[in-house]
């Protein structure tokens, strides 16, 4: 398994963001689904490295990221777009993901290949030279892919990947989840059911802090067969019917 | 996108040699997308306007040109206040930019990271730095500025930029915001600001360390003709701003993102030593004092710094004397002689006239506790002894209220050689000296009626306030020089002696 994670909490303060959350994923395309304020932007952060958990036991490609070491390791085989991307406007897209290339201490050597492939797989080569204040912002998200697989990670963290990204750009990008997923665990966290019925094998549904469904898409859609429940697509309908279960259940209680 | 062309994937460790190439290609692309050359136009403009256009109005030698730019910091405040915000702009990158999270989630430490933005700021600004003033000394020397450039200040000036640097990085990193940098340049500018006040206030103790505290070190110009620029408290102030540097990069890797632990106590190992070397500056400052060649710190002075500059003068003559300057002073050489020579020539062959007059160092102190005088005699035979870096020279000046005259020069030097002739000291003389000494002036062309201001306006030759010529000194003198020539002379020859020994009194003037 590349992520083990078993009742893992995190706090801010007095709210918590994640509670108790248990999970398991290898190799393929892991979707995380969830509304707003759900916690999959902290539970994605967990993942990163970037904040540590409050409590609970977090292993990332077999390692504790609680030490500093095998953190350090775990960051080098990791790719991670976080939800609100920045970037270094003078920088230009070749040279913004050649700089993350070496914070992930790649080989010296093998930078150059790979900062030329990651760009071409996310189909920005003719702009490889632009600077990043004059792509448009489906290009910048894509110039973020870029930086995070760079490195061919095995554990690929995504947090909306796919916003702002045009219909044709986000079909592209399917493809080359359902790729990566092929040797890496990809989490994709994501508002977007389309993305998560097209590219997944494997599904998460989180709501306050909690993940309230887990399976395979079929799964999900599944559950949202007869109930009537708010939607346009199927997956759209087990999404909202596994929510409105999940919130009378909590009331309930 | 494209699925198909799936990279070779990396797995293989990574070599020991591929760390510091890393590094290397991470401040490469660091120093070409660094924000510093975009200021490095206004720091240009300003450093032309504050510390090259001034300094050209001084005489052509490295001490005054230098005194402003070096001296008082000049430069460092062109360069200091804007190199603190640039390098605050630099360290609140990440956190401006929102990307704080996704280069924490990357293995290369923060504080690594966050090192290599602050080297690529520091290399862009000690470059310009250094360029800038390699600039200004090379202009300097295409017009045959007098000495040696004061390295040592330089190097001073080169690590104060650092230090702000580093300083205006660590308020970037703590505090990423758009305001960083408009504080951090305020700041900087308060704290040059302060060190100007502080450091005109105090010639000697901890505020030595100041970077625009010029005491003790640029008071003569002779410094780096005669003998070398004193390196003690240049010294001093680098281990000072070198801390600071230190400390302020330290304190970057404090932070529990900066890395991990053994990382961050060698960040607060930095930070503590980093404070230890500026306290230790500060101290040796304090310890600082006022030789003849500027200021010595013991714990920090090399006895071979003492050691004279050898030099082969540029020599001509006054009234059959020979007259010998520092080859720095060598453009001066006709102004000096034709100052020397009427005076020279209305007592040769009387007692103790000088056989041969030379230039000697000015000292930053005297040796025999009254003001240092700009000319002695002494020695057997007796010599005439100029200290020229006590004057201002004919030309532009600098420090004046407009060009030094030729004539205003030329009348300086006869009145230091009479005032030195009759032998009046550091003091004003005795009245029958006074007397004589108008009396020599008046033979060598200056007039009776300008000579009380040129006595009030002259350098350490104490005299009465401006006022007209007269009283019972005047008076006497005007006897004196009515008598012809031949007589003047021959009574200088008999009382010559009782003269400079104070025993005579204007009732014994002829």
């Amino acid at each position: 398994m590349n992520v083990e994670i078993s009742d893992v909490t995190r706090r801010f303060g007095r709210t918590q963001a994640v509670a108790g959350v248990t999970l398991e994923t290898g190799p393929g395309v892991f979707g995380l689904l969830g509304p707003n304020g759900a916690g999959k932007t902290t539970l994605l952060r967990m993942m990163a490295t970037v904040i540590p958990s409050s409590s609970g036991r977090v292993r990332l490609l077999g390692r504790d990221p609680g030490g500093y070491g095998p953190r350090r390791e775990i960051r080098r085989r990791l790719g991670y777009l976080p939800q609100n991307l920045g970037y270094y406007p003078g920088f230009t897209v070749a040279e913004f993901v050649e700089y993350f290339a070496l914070l992930k201490e790649m080989p010296p050597g093998r930078v150059p290949q790979a900062v030329a492939t990651a760009i071409e797989r996310v189909d920005l080569g003719g702009r490889a030279r632009a600077k990043l204040r004059t792509l448009s912002g489906g290009m910048l998200r894509r110039a973020g892919i870029a930086q995070a697989i760079v490195n061919e990670p095995e554990l690929l963290l995504l947090d909306e990947p796919t916003a702002g990204l045009d219909p044709e750009q986000r079909v592209a990008f399917r493809a080359l989840l359902r790729d990566l997923g092929e040797r890496a665990s990809v989490i994709v966290s994501t508002h977007l059911v389309e993305d998560i019925g097209a590219a997944c094998s494997k599904v998460a549904l989180m709501d306050a802090g909690k993940i309230v469904f887990q399976g395979t898409p079929d799964e999900l859609t599944a559950r949202g067969e007869g109930t009537g429940a708010a939607g346009d697509a199927p997956l759209e309908r087990g999404y909202s019917a596994v929510l409105a279960a999940a919130r009378s259940a909590t009331a309930a209680a | 996108m494209t699925a198909a062309t799936a990279p070779v994937r990396h797995r293989t460790p990574r070599a020991a040699s591929a760390v510091p190439l890393n590094a290397a290609r991470l401040l490469r692309v660091e120093l070409r997308r660094n924000a510093m050359p975009w200021i490095l136009p206004l720091i240009a403009a300003l450093f032309w306007f504050d510390s090259y256009r001034p300094s050209t109005g001084a005489a052509p030698l490295y001490g005054l040109r230098t005194f402003w730019n070096m001296g008082q910091g000049g430069t460092i405040i062109d360069f200091g206040p804007f190199v603190a915000g640039v390098a605050a702009w630099m360290g609140s990158r990440d956190g401006r930019r929102g990307l704080a999270d996704l280069v924490t989630a990357t293995a290369r430490p923060r504080w690594a990271a966050q090192l290599a933005t602050w080297a690529a700021t520091a290399i862009w600004a000690v470059a310009a730095y250094l360029v800038f003033v390699g600039i200004l000394f090379a202009i300097y020397a295409r017009q045959g500025v007098g000495g040696t450039p004061p390295w040592w200040w330089v190097a001073a000036g080169a690590t104060a930029v650092t230090a702000f640097s580093a300083a205006g990085f660590a308020v970037g990193a703590y505090w990423p915001s758009r305001f960083a940098a408009p504080v951090a340049t305020f700041g900087g500018f308060l704290a040059m600001m302060l060190s100007s006040q502080t450091g005109f206030r105090h010639n000697t103790g901890w505020a030595l360390i100041l970077p625009t505290n010029s005491n003790g070190n640029f008071d003569s110009q002779d410094s780096g003709i005669f003998f070398p620029w004193l390196p003690d408290l240049p010294i001093a102030r680098i281990i000072f701003l070198a801390g600071i540097a230190v400390a302020a990069l330290g304190l970057t890797g404090l932070p529990a993102r900066a890395g991990g632990q053994w990382l961050r106590r060698a960040a607060a190992v930095l930070t503590l030593a980093g404070v230890a070397l500026a306290g230790t500056a500060v101290g040796l400052a304090s310890t600082a004092r006022l030789s003849a060649h500027g200021m010595v710190i013991p714990a920090l002075h090399d006895a071979a710094n003492d050691a004279p500059i050898t030099y082969t003068p540029a020599c001509g003559h006054a009234a059959g004397v020979p007259v010998c300057l520092n080859p720095a002073y060598r453009r001066w050489l006709p102004d000096m002689t034709a100052a020397l020579t009427p005076v020279l020539a209305e007592v040769v062959g009387l007692p103790g006239t000088p056989a041969r007059a030379g230039q000697v160092a000015a000292a930053y102190t005297s040796s025999d506790g009254g003001p240092p005088q700009a000319i002695t005699l002494g020695g057997h035979p007796t010599a005439l002894r100029v200290s020229l870096g006590m004057l201002d020279m004919p030309g532009p000046c600098g420090f004046c209220d407009g060009p030094v005259a030729t004539k205003q020069f030329v009348d300086q030097i006869r009145l230091a050689f009479a005032h030195a002739f009759v032998g009046a000291g550091n003091g004003g003389g005795s009245p029958v000296q006074q007397a004589v000494q108008a009396a020599l002036l008046r033979g060598a062309g200056i007039p009776f009626a300008a000579q009380p201001k040129l006595v009030a306006t002259a350098k350490n030759v104490p005299g009465p306030a401006p006022g007209p010529a007269a009283g019972p000194v005047y008076a006497a003198a005007r006897r004196l020089a009515t008598l012809p020539a031949v007589a003047q002379h021959a009574w200088l020859a008999v009382h010559l002696a009782a003269l400079r020994a104070g025993r005579l009194t204007l009732k014994e003037l002829p």
